[in-house]
């Protein structure tokens, strides 16, 4: 436990000193903010560009707020997890291609614990840049638009927390899995693509699928998910983050001579 | 006391032997230069003991509770930690309680000469720097072995002096093993020299030892020009070598003695420029050795 609080303090000082602690929330915020804005400011935005004949009548249909945090969330599947995963590819392969790994890897080092200081900090920096990035997309629904309930938001984040934290666990493991970091986040955009490709072709009745977590979280503001299927998906990223630590743990001590001397 | 034993230790990659049979013994604070051409399997071997690398056969076996310290060759350091918090990271990593790791991180850091940078990014710090802070991490919890791969070679010649003498100091209460390429300086703290070519051993013992064996010591005289130096010789029975002006006289166990030699000089009036006793440095002898086998 002692080694844990060691190797948590070192990973805090690197997130915070390489400003990865703020310029990650910050894209997140970004992304959050854009979609209320842009949607709202659309009629000008399209006036100002031009290209509409003189007299065109536009009609366009106002999105329901439920939309806006929807395309939210749908831009934080597609540019907020390349973000994340790009972030964390070498968090353990870097180290050991660098040759800092080194250092550490010649002392009595648990390896579970140095896996997890690593999971922890990237865990905890992407779950808070998700639920700012989401906030500042309320904030601004809220605004513009409509008002949604605080407790169907909360819902949908925490929901989709569970998400973002399987996906933490893929690019974390391939991380220590692979020799460098660009072939760790080829792995996880490879697993990332499978996965949803796969729970999108065939399937229509894994209920308990955990690629269907973001829709069960967009189904908290129009209602609320199957809590059977959302339970169950739930349970099995669960299991499947378990198994990735396990893997992940295993792969940084499996790889410790591959450390540059 | 052997607190490190290696037996017909083994390393391979594909159909290399990067490591082939090594073996050899670690007696209580002694000091062990590991010595060898670039490729003899130093660093592989080092990696080893270090438990970096796992050996594809062979043993390793190591005194209960032995500490260890290791410095890589070329050390790379997070460059957004300070002097200090890395040290103490490495301390408590090793195992040793905050406070003390605290104190004896500055310690170690005064006692390698890095006491004005205690507080500096490592990123800023310079190459000799960052070798005295690699020595730092690898005493700071005073590690009863120390495995050491090429510790001086990239210091000019005051940070070699500072560090050979840190080192002297620290062999007091620690066995050492290090691999050189800087031959005056094993010479000068060595008590066991282990000499590697292509991943063997070729030769092992003390270096009075390994001297005697590939090299006779020899009487020097200095002549005041060749002609004199050839007369001179052929006045001798004994074998001998001349270069110039400089006769070579080697010493075997009934050859010349130093007085013989004076004795003769002196009857024949011989007027010279210098005479000493000579003993082959371990420069030689390693050419020797190296391209002997």
């Amino acid at each position: 436990m002692k080694q844990f609080n060691i190797l948590m303090q070192k990973e805090w000082r690197e997130n915070t000193r390489n400003y990865k602690i703020y310029w990650i929330p910050a894209i997140f915020i970004l992304l959050g903010i854009t979609e209320p804005v842009v949607n709202y400011f659309l009629p000008q935005i399209l006036e100002a560009s031009g290209g509409l004949p003189e007299g065109a009548v536009f009609e366009m249909p106002a999105p329901t707020p439920e939309q806006i945090l929807t395309a939210v969330m749908e831009q934080f599947q597609t540019i907020g997890m390349a973000v994340l995963i790009l972030a964390y590819m070498g968090t353990v392969a870097g180290e050991r291609k660098s040759g800092t790994a080194t250092l550490l890897y010649v002392r009595p080092l648990s390896f579970p614990f140095y896996f997890l200081s690593k999971w922890v900090m990237a865990s905890a920096i992407s779950l808070l840049s998700v639920w700012f990035g989401f906030l500042g997309g309320y904030y601004y629904t809220l605004i513009f638009f409509d008002k949604v309930e605080w407790s169907k938001l909360l819902q949908m984040v925490g929901t989709y927390s569970i998400w973002v934290l399987l996906i933490v666990s893929i690019v974390v493991a391939a991380s220590a899995a692979m020799p460098n970091g660009g072939l760790a986040a080829a792995v996880t955009f490879a697993v990332y693509l499978v996965l949803q490709l796969g729970d999108g072709l065939f399937g229509t009745n894994w209920s308990i699928s955990p690629v269907k977590l973001p829709q069960y979280a967009a189904a908290w503001l129009s209602g609320s998910p199957d809590s059977a299927s959302l339970g169950g998906a739930i349970g099995v990223a669960a299991l499947l983050i378990f198994v990735l630590f396990v893997f992940g743990s295993w792969a940084s001590r499996k790889n410790k001579a591959k450390t540059k001397v | 006391m052997s607190i490190v034993e290696v037996e017909r230790l083994t390393k391979r990659y594909g159909q290399e032997n990067a490591v082939e049979e090594l073996s050899f013994v670690l007696e209580k604070g002694t000091a062990t230069a590991l010595i060898g051409p670039n490729g003899a399997g130093k660093t592989t071997s080092l990696s080893m003991l270090a438990d970096l690398l796992s050996p594809s056969s062979g043993t390793i076996t190591m005194a209960e509770g032995l500490t260890i310290g290791f410095l890589p060759q070329h050390p790379q350091y997070f460059p957004w930690l300070t002097a200090l918090e890395f040290t103490e990271m490495a301390a408590r990593l090793s195992g040793i309680e905050s406070k003390k790791a605290k104190l004896q991180s500055t310690r170690t850091l005064e006692f390698v000469g890095l006491e004005a940078a205690v507080n500096k990014k490592i990123g800023a710090f310079s190459g000799g720097m960052k070798q005295r802070l690699g020595l730092a991490q690898a005493i700071v919890h005073q590690p009863k072995l120390l495995l050491l791969d090429e510790p001086i070679s990239a210091l000019d010649p005051t940070g070699r002096r500072e560090i050979m003498n840190l080192l002297k100091t620290l062999q007091q209460d620690t066995t050492i093993l290090y691999s050189t390429h800087i031959l005056n300086d094993a010479e000068e703290m060595t008590d066991q020299l282990l000499f590697m070519k292509e991943g063997r051993l070729i030769e092992q013992g003390s270096l009075n030892d390994v001297k005697n064996r590939h090299a006779a010591p020899q009487i020097r005289i200095r002549f005041p020009d060749h002609n004199q130096a050839a007369e001179f010789i052929g006045k001798l029975s004994w074998e001998h070598k001349i270069k110039g002006d400089t006769v070579f006289l080697p010493v075997y166990k009934n050859g010349p003695s130093m007085q013989q030699v004076l004795q003769i000089l002196a009857s024949e009036k011989q007027d010279i420029l210098g005479i000493d006793f000579q003993t082959a440095s371990l420069e030689e002898i390693f050419l020797k050795v190296v391209a002997a086998k």
